[in-house]
């Protein structure tokens, strides 16, 4: 029987806090670029005027028109793609399976603008690729714009896709494909008509996680775009580019950009909720037998779709230990690069580690009591909590950082150019990773645990603080370190926020991009690369064990 | 010293109400059982004292101290939980000692306490075993010492028995009763088994809807069952209606179909009976019911019924027999075992019952 937890201080206090933080560093700057987009230059007047000029510039409108074609492009490419391997990997015999599940959460932490960079520097202008191919009389067509970005996209968003979609079709109970083939439908119609209707809300749930990043990611496109303008890039130069008290152009794409991924995560949740409709199954389902032909076309699919998402990750780190003399790379192994990066200034690697440490603890002190509320006192008022909680992820790291910027550069409280500023960004941007961690490991605690404890007279909040914290704590981890790693690669928020000595990797990497320091930016990219997998190799067994969701 | 007293308790979830207005009296020492089906209100009832579920109206007090407006965790009452809900981090002794810690007893005093505990539920010497190490039943063990060690004015037990299998859970229900005995505590136990309940429960509180259908000792409640409902939910019963047509002495004709039948004592009325209203409602043990044989005699002042037989189920120590009266209407017969090779299904019977024994009911 399910009855909620009785009212006591614990759930208000928590709530509070939570109402407290998301208000004033999540709402409100979101508050201000809706009040900006509404205000004249000056920052006094009410006026539809912004919209007027965006709507009416034909490049603001091909910035909506691009984005929107880009994600649809890339969520159906990425589904179509990926819908067969999920399939293979859940009911086929793939040969090394196992390493290639392991292989597939990569793509889920390493930094998808990297896997951009390492794109243009094989195959951009002067690219390595390219270089090698006009030498022999080949050309290549542009990987700029579109195309280049749709297939960055596939190839780093895909286990959005692929695991929902595993996790749906593993926990389909096979007792019905075998009532299907029992009542005479052969195997392909069973699949047709019973398998894949089971599992297409967890497709879709997937698909539109990855409409929802598209649409909101800002490295990709810098890196990609070239001339065709991105409504998360354009926000970006509108803001810095702006000179008027009042960013109005660019709290006009925020707006913009917040409602099509409030939209698209609404969506999303309904799903979500719809997700474990096939959860029946107390085994997963047998593996399909097929012959060795179908065996080794299954298994090239999935693992070349596994090693060509790496690709782009294992050049970076290759030509991070390579010269380039002007454009051009030499095969002369050095660890210059590195000495150059390192000579500089190691302050950005020191900012990194920081604030990601400072962020996750932050992340897991806000979130895991969240998480706990929600999970486990169900009320009117958590149900509102948990979406608060969700709506970071509706939010592109660009909108959050003007949001930010435009509420606390003056007033009550200056937080702009300092360190405290990214760190409640972060915080803000992952807490549905921690708070979505410590419900996932709720779910595998009985609730009668915490009774037992109340009952025995231990306060609710002594409950939660010495018996649920040590049984949650493997799951707490897990977290962390995923919000660790998410927040070392972020781009989109520190690009707006940092200031001068708080650059991050991301910044010189970014900052790399454009000046002609490709061997500094690889060897960055490589340093982001290592401390982005290590950490989670080290809790891979942990955050399987808890089966954490990583989306 | 603790009795427990529930005053027009009531409860609803959205529009279902789980408790209403429900009042009992539970006696110091006394071993209550909540007996129900599932939805029937006995688990929120529970959870209400224990401070797990809130109360919409009413209010509940131990030994004429108010305790509802106290949080959970100061109610001083140990529970018993379905699925045992034993700390996974923690071993057996510290299981055992952690509401002795969170009432800050001395160490040398809980190292005692924890002892004497495991030995009362036949532990001694467990406690640096971890949980996963332990069988359902020791687990359950441990959960009773660890609600008992903290010297609670009420266990409260919920289905503490029901994730056991059959014959542990006969064993463990004469221990939790033994053990509640000579601690003399007072215990509310929750179940919805109603041989658990008639088994080792003092009085059984009957609920259903929410409410209370019938309170008393598991005798009265099994033989002088309140309403229908109580009466199936006992056991197995025969269920009739008919119409009062005469009065013969003490006794009442009933004419249920073309049988007649006798009662005789008091029918239970409800407030909504009249004179002159002769619908009724009537129950008959199966067990109450005697194969009279070929030349054996009826009971004086037994009533008799012509029967045949139409399907027999045999049990080991008993044997059930499905019979029809002449129009058709089905009637439970119980026997215990005796050689009754020649039952056959088809064959009439002439079945003998004790109209005393014959619990009528107002018409619904």
């Amino acid at each position: 029987m399910n009855i909620a937890m009785p009212r006591n201080a614990f759930p208000l206090v928590v709530t509070g806090i939570a109402f407290a933080f998301l208000g004033l560093f999540l709402v409100y700057p979101l508050f201000r670029i809706f009040g900006a987009s509404f205000l004249d230059a000056s920052g006094t007047t009410l006026t539809l005027h912004n919209y007027a000029k965006v709507v009416s510039s034909a490049f603001y409108r091909n910035s909506v028109v691009n984005s929107l074609t880009i994600s649809a492009l890339a969520t159906v490419a990425t589904t179509l793609i990926t819908a067969p391997f999920a399939f293979a990997l859940a009911r086929l015999p793939i040969a090394g399976k196992t390493a290639l599940t392991s292989l597939t959460v990569l793509p889920l932490v390493l930094p998808s603008f990297v896997s951009a960079y390492a794109l243009v520097l094989l195959f951009g202008h002067a690219g390595a690729v390219t270089h090698a191919l006009e030498s022999v009389g080949i050309g290549i067509g542009s990987i700029y714009g579109t195309p280049g970005i749709v297939l960055v996209y596939v190839l780093t968003l895909y286990p959005y896709v692929l695991l929902p979609t595993v996790a749906g079709l593993k926990a389909l109970d096979v007792s019905v494909e075998e009532a299907s083939r029992n009542l005479g439908s052969s195997r392909w119609r069973s699949f047709w008509t019973v398998t894949f209707p089971i599992v297409i809300p967890s497709i879709l749930s997937g698909a539109l996680l990855v409409l929802i990043e598209t649409l909101e990611n800002f490295g990709v496109p810098f890196v990609l775009a070239e001339d065709k303008p991105i409504m998360a890039v354009e926000a970006f130069k509108l803001f810095v580019g702006e000179t008027d008290t009042n960013p109005a152009s660019a709290g006009v794409l925020g707006v913009l950009l917040v409602c099509m991924t409030t939209f698209a995560v609404v969506i999303q949740r309904r799903y979500l909720g719809r997700r474990r409709f096939a959860t029946g199954a107390k085994r997963s389902p047998p593996l399909i037998a097929v012959g060795p032909g179908w065996r080794v076309l299954a298994s090239i699919y999935c693992w070349a779709i596994v090693l060509i998402s790496l690709v782009p990750f294992f050049a970076v780190i290759v030509i991070s230990f390579m010269e380039y003399r002007g454009p051009v790379l030499h095969p002369h192994f050095s660890l210059d690069n590195y000495a150059e990066l390192f000579r500089r200034s190691i302050r950005p690697l020191e900012n990194t580690l920081l604030l990601s440490t400072l962020a996750a603890f932050g992340a897991a002190a806000l979130g895991v009591p969240i998480g706990y509320v929600i999970t486990r006192y169900r009320s009117r008022l958590s149900a509102v909590l948990d979406v608060v909680a969700t709506m970071p992820f509706a939010v592109a790291g660009t909108i959050l950082a003007i949001g930010l910027v435009i509420s606390y550069n003056s007033g009550w409280l200056v937080l702009t150019g300092g360190w405290l500023i990214l760190v409640l960004a972060y915080v803000v941007r992952k807490l549905p990773y921690t708070v979505r961690a410590s419900s996932a490991i709720l779910h595998q605690i009985d609730p009668s645990l915490e009774e037992a404890s109340i009952n025995l007279g231990v306060s609710p909040l002594a409950t939660f603080a010495r018996l649920m914290i040590p049984l949650m704590l493997g799951g707490i981890v897990g977290g962390m370190v995923l919000t660790w790693v998410a927040v070392a690669s972020e781009l989109s928020a520190t690009v707006v926020l940092y200031s001068g000595q708080w650059q991050t990797l991301t910044v010189v990497m970014f900052q790399a991009l454009e000046g002609s320091g490709a061997g500094l930016a690889a060897a960055t990219a490589a340093l982001l690369i290592f401390f982005t997998v290590i950490p989670v190799a080290l809790v891979y067994r942990l955050l399987r064990r808890y089966e954490m969701s990583l989306l | 010293m603790t009795t427990v007293t529930i005053d027009r308790v009531g409860r609803s979830f959205g529009s279902v109400q789980a408790v209403r207005e429900v009042s009992l009296e539970i006696r110091d020492g006394e071993f209550f059982t909540l007996l129900g089906p599932s939805g029937c209100g006995k688990t929120t009832l529970l959870r209400m004292i224990a401070g797990f579920c809130e109360l919409d109206a009413g209010s509940i007090a131990f030994g004429g101290r108010r305790i509802d407006n106290l949080p959970a965790h100061r109610r001083n009452t140990g529970m018993v939980f379905q699925n045992y809900a034993i700390f996974p981090n923690l071993t057996v002794g510290g299981n055992v000692a952690y509401g002795l810690h969170a009432r800050n007893v001395p160490a040398a005093a809980i190292a005692d306490r924890v002892a004497n505990a495991l030995k009362l539920v036949h532990l001694d010497g467990y406690d640096t075993r971890w949980p996963h190490q332990l069988s359902g039943g020791q687990l359950q063990r441990v959960a009773i010492a660890r609600a008992l060690v903290i010297e609670p004015e009420v266990l409260l037990l919920d289905e503490p028995l029901s994730n056991l299998d059959a014959k542990l859970r006969v064993e463990m229900r004469g221990e939790i009763r033994q053990l509640q005995q000579s601690l003399g505590i007072t215990a509310i136990y929750v179940t919805h088994d109603q041989e658990e309940a008639l088994a080792i429960s003092d009085r059984i509180a009957v609920m259903r809807g929410g409410a209370l259908e019938q309170v008393d000792r598991p005798d009265a409640i099994y033989r002088e069952s309140a309403t229908p409902f109580v009466a199936e939910f006992m056991g197995v019963t025969n269920l009739f209606s008919g119409t009062i047509t005469r009065r013969d002495g003490a006794r009442a004709v009933i004419q249920a179909g073309t049988t007649e039948f006798y009662v005789e004592g008091s029918v239970s009325g409800g407030p909504g009976r009249q004179a002159g209203d002769d619908t009724i409602v009537f129950c008959i043990r199966p067990e109450a019911i005697r194969v009279i044989g070929p030349g054996e005699t009826v009971p004086a002042g037994w009533a008799t019924v012509d029967a045949q037989v139409s399907r027999v189920e045999f049990l080991g120590a008993l044997t059930r027999i499905e019979t029809q009266l002449a129009d058709g209407k089905l009637l439970r017969v119980a026997l215990l075992d005796q050689p009754l090779a020649t039952l056959a299904s088809g064959q009439p019977l002439t079945l003998a019952y004790d109209p005393r024994r014959v619990t009528g009911f107002a018409a619904a």
